[in-house]
């Protein structure tokens, strides 16, 4: 137990000095806790308890009152509820109302995951600055601050101090209060009373405007950088990483003797796996005419139809319908967007497709006619043959007549 | 920590309470069984509904003991301190298992000898290439043959009452034990049993939910059906605890030992539990309807364009809206009136959930051709809810059951007495 000496305060320079509280220090969190039940029986309310962690049960014995942040907290979610939901009505439904495969502009289930997604973010928003402004932060500064045994706050020191300003403040009786409370050391703590040394210093009031108006020069140089036109080259911040020493496809390479990048075969070679001599097979060819009927390599199963018709409803379906007949969801949506382009119909007896050879119909899924594009690449030789059996199931069976039916059949 | 020791007056032996339990739950549970079975026999629908009610009850209470084996795993993984004192409750329930998989032979039995009302994988005709589902089913039929499904149920049942009774059993050695090194190193053995433990029950219990529940509509697809399941029956679980805790207490029973802040906890978690069904619930919602592919949206298809629908919104208020709403602020978990009250709400819409999942299918279609097309087949505007009044005294049979059960092995310390930790848990507070 230290006594204070009265000609030096701590802490000031000992002229215009005037008291803010007084410091006591205590050698446990639980001395910390009975000491504030007995600052609080007292009737203090200006005193607050300082401690490197978070001590349980310290809220009661200073009488603190439940926080209201979770009200503030609940606010806040709603807020995120609503506001998240009415973003996307926005976006979605007014501003830009964009057409995704008939689905419509607005639903609410697909809202949910962002409006969840708001709720949590202004909640935690709330939860963190709504706990700032309960307590006051950000404090830079405390007059306990300069008192050197406060700096151990934040190490093994556990602190309670009472504010000159409280209505019970009597100096040496709250000080025989804090000692008969526990405290290993009672100390007062005096602040400058110059109203100007309490102010903000006065540069700082020029420094900043001068600091927030450099602070926007980069911002207005950008923002004036997108509005105008330079004959200036590009500015490369990592010219090696832009130009790469390095050949690339379809452009010009001066290292080679034909100055191109890409490398041909060689002359007279063929790469394995790439000869596909089989005209028939291959191009639906035989002897330069469409091939009618179809290449031994291809064996009409009822396994190779179903693998037809899987083919056909991922690839052609989406223009041509699941039956054939050209109404797939894609001519739905150009006519849903005031185009006029339809599907070509595969199945009605006028179409050119129940004339088309075999072959003409695979080289057509193999590169495309008119504003069809080719699906060489997508579909496998032999998937194609598939589709091609599936496309004549559908023609066959979209035309049938009652005659045609299997005995035993109903027709309605 | 602070801790405390055991208060002087506490009565935390089980004494009578088990027989009182036993008698209670075995006396209301076969007088509601065999009203059930009057009112089955009177339906002439061949014991479809019955079926289909017995096992929405017994997927009720199975819930719950499967939770409370999973309430022990987790606390002894993490070491908790807040729920000693009702470790040993959720070991009663857990305890219940081998019960449970004897109850459910209700419906197992008759699947293996020929019944075909139940789960429509057992219809013949799916075998054959001429019905129009073979397509679809044929590939699946290998798993869902009735006699390898009797075996996976024998086989999951063997390894939930493993565990259960491990858990339990060692737990209550640790009562006996003659000094404080020997209760330590036995809670040491049950953390160390808990980790593996974890995997084994997730992977059992995702199984489990598929084999029993999901099959019902064998054409459907979910990958996450067995984790709502899972959650639902965490929230009945915890919902369950509070309520067994307070009934105790109003015998007199652990009354010092169990405190407000206990309960707060078990609110926290009902709440929890709560938000994590609908996060599941809705993920399995949102992308099936999302992705509007028929095998997937066939399930919600019936549920939210016949009768159902009403069912649904009550599952979604119930459920979640309403008791999250409750459980969101501190006061009403600690008010033990109002956490009880939505103990009993919860299992009410657990129920409810549950009914929702199966009830549905239990009516059949059949295709113009007369093909026996199973369960959510033809326009859902023509099915119906059809409630009967067993399906209530089935769902009650099975509580009043489960009770018996856990009477029946309710004996010795209702608090683990020589748990390390224990003394930490009597002075448990929540800041």
């Amino acid at each position: 137990m230290s006594t204070t000496d009265d000609d030096k305060p701590n802490g000031g320079n000992g002229t215009d000095e005037e008291l803010h509280g007084l410091l006591a220090e205590f050698d446990t969190p639980g001395a910390l806790i009975a000491a504030a039940r007995k600052v609080k029986n007292a009737g203090y309310t200006e005193f607050d308890c300082y401690s490197p962690f978070p001590v349980h049960g310290i809220d009661a014995a200073m009488g603190i009152k439940a926080t209201k942040l979770p009200w503030v907290v609940f606010l806040g979610g709603l807020s995120g509820l609503f506001l998240g939901t009415l973003m996307q009505w926005w976006m979605n439904a007014y501003d830009w109302p964009w057409n995704v495969a008939g689905k419509p502009t607005w639903s609410i289930p697909a809202n949910v995951p962002i409006s969840y997604e708001t709720t949590i973010l202004l909640s935690v928003l709330t939860t963190f600055f709504g706990m700032w402004a309960a307590n006051k932060l950000p404090q830079v500064w405390h007059p306990f601050f300069r008192l050197d045994r406060f700096a151990r706050v934040t190490d093994d020191g556990f602190f309670l101090g009472i504010e000159a300003g409280d209505k019970r403040f009597e100096l040496e009786q709250t000080k025989q209060l804090l000692v008969a409370a526990g405290a290993s050391h009672v100390e007062e703590c005096s602040v400058d009373a110059r109203p100007a040394a309490r102010s903000v210093p006065r540069w700082i009031w020029a420094v900043m405007p001068i600091m927030t108006m450099l602070a926007l020069i980069p911002i207005a140089l950008v923002y004036k950088a997108r509005a105008t036109k330079s004959p200036d080259p590009h500015y490369h911040i990592f010219s090696d990483m832009d130009f790469q020493p390095k050949a690339k496809s379809d452009q010009p390479f001066a290292e080679f003797a034909d100055g191109r990048a890409n490398r041909a075969q060689a002359g007279g070679t063929v790469a394995r796996g790439q000869l596909k001599a089989d005209d028939g097979y291959y191009r639906g060819l035989g002897n330069g005419q469409w091939l009618s009927g179809l290449p031994a390599q291809v064996e009409v199963t009822p396994a190779l139809l179903d693998r037809g018709q899987e083919r056909y409803n991922i690839y052609c379906a989406p223009c041509h319908g699941f039956d054939g007949a050209g109404h797939g969801i894609v001519p739905e949506r150009v006519a849903m967007l005031g185009g006029a382009w339809e599907a070509r119909n595969l199945v009605e007896r006028s179409s050119a497709v129940i004339k088309m050879p075999n072959g003409q119909i695979f080289n057509t899924i193999s590169n495309g006619n008119n504003t069809m594009m080719g699906y060489a690449s997508q579909i496998p030789v032999e998937d194609r043959w598939a589709i091609v059996l599936y496309v004549r199931a559908l023609q066959r069976s979209q035309n049938a007549v009652e005659s045609e039916l299997p005995p035993g059949s109903e027709v309605r | 920590m602070a801790t405390k020791s055991i208060h002087p007056e506490e009565k935390f032996k089980a004494d009578k309470m088990g027989s009182r339990l036993f008698k209670f739950g075995a006396a209301a549970g076969l007088g509601l069984l065999a009203l059930s079975i009057v009112l089955g026999s009177m339906k002439g629908d061949h014991w479809r509904r019955f079926l289909h009610a017995y096992v929405i009850g017994w997927s009720f209470v199975v819930s719950i003991a499967v939770g409370s084996l999973f309430f022990i795993i987790v606390h002894h993984v993490a070491r908790a301190k807040w729920g000693i004192v009702l470790r040993r409750l959720a070991e009663f329930m857990a305890s219940t298992l081998p019960w449970l998989g004897v109850l459910g032979l209700g419906f197992l039995l008759p699947v293996l000898f020929g019944n075909k009302q139940l789960y429509f994988w057992t219809e013949p005709s799916l075998h054959e290439q001429s019905h129009p589902l073979w397509h679809h089913m044929h590939h699946k039929l290998g798993w869902l043959d009735p006699w390898f499904f009797g075996a996976r149920y024998v086989f999951y049942f063997l390894i939930f009452s493993g565990m259960a009774l491990y858990f339990a059993g060692k737990s209550r050695a640790m009562d006996s034990a003659p000094d404080d090194a020997t209760a330590a190193s036995i809670a040491d053995r049950l953390r160390v049993a808990a980790g593996p433990s974890i995997l084994v029950f997730a992977l059992t219990t995702v199984f489990f939910a598929t084999d029993l529940f999901m099959t019902f509509q064998p054409l459907w697809y979910s990958t996450i059906y067995s984790v709502v399941w899972f959650a639902g029956g965490m929230i009945a679980t915890y919902s369950t605890l509070a309520l067994l805790a307070r009934v105790l207490q109003q015998f007199g029973k652990l009354s010092h030992s169990v405190t407000v802040e206990h309960y707060h906890d078990i609110g926290k978690y009902m709440f929890g539990w709560t938000f994590f069904w609908i996060y599941t619930a809705f993920s399995q919602f949102m992308l099936q309807w999302y992705g509007n592919m028929p095998e997937e949206t066939v399930f919600y298809n019936y549920r939210m364009f016949s009768e159902w629908k009403w069912v649904s919104l009550a599952v979604l208020l119930g459920q979640w809206a309403f008791p999250y709403l409750c459980l969101v602020t501190r006061w009403t978990k600690r008010i033990l009136p109002l956490l009880m009250f939505l103990a009993v709400w919860q299992l009410v819409f657990h129920w409810v959930e549950i009914y929702w999942n199966i009830m549905p299918n239990a009516q059949w279609g059949t295709d113009q051709a007369g093909n026996l097309m199973g369960p959510l087949y033809g326009d859902p505007a023509n099915h119906k809810i059809g409630f009967h009044f067993m399906d209530l005294t089935l769902w009650l049979a099975m509580v009043g059951l489960f009770i018996a059960g856990i009477g029946k092995v309710m004996k010795g310390n209702l608090i683990p007495v020589k748990d390390p930790k224990l003394g930490e848990c009597l002075a448990f507070e929540n800041y």
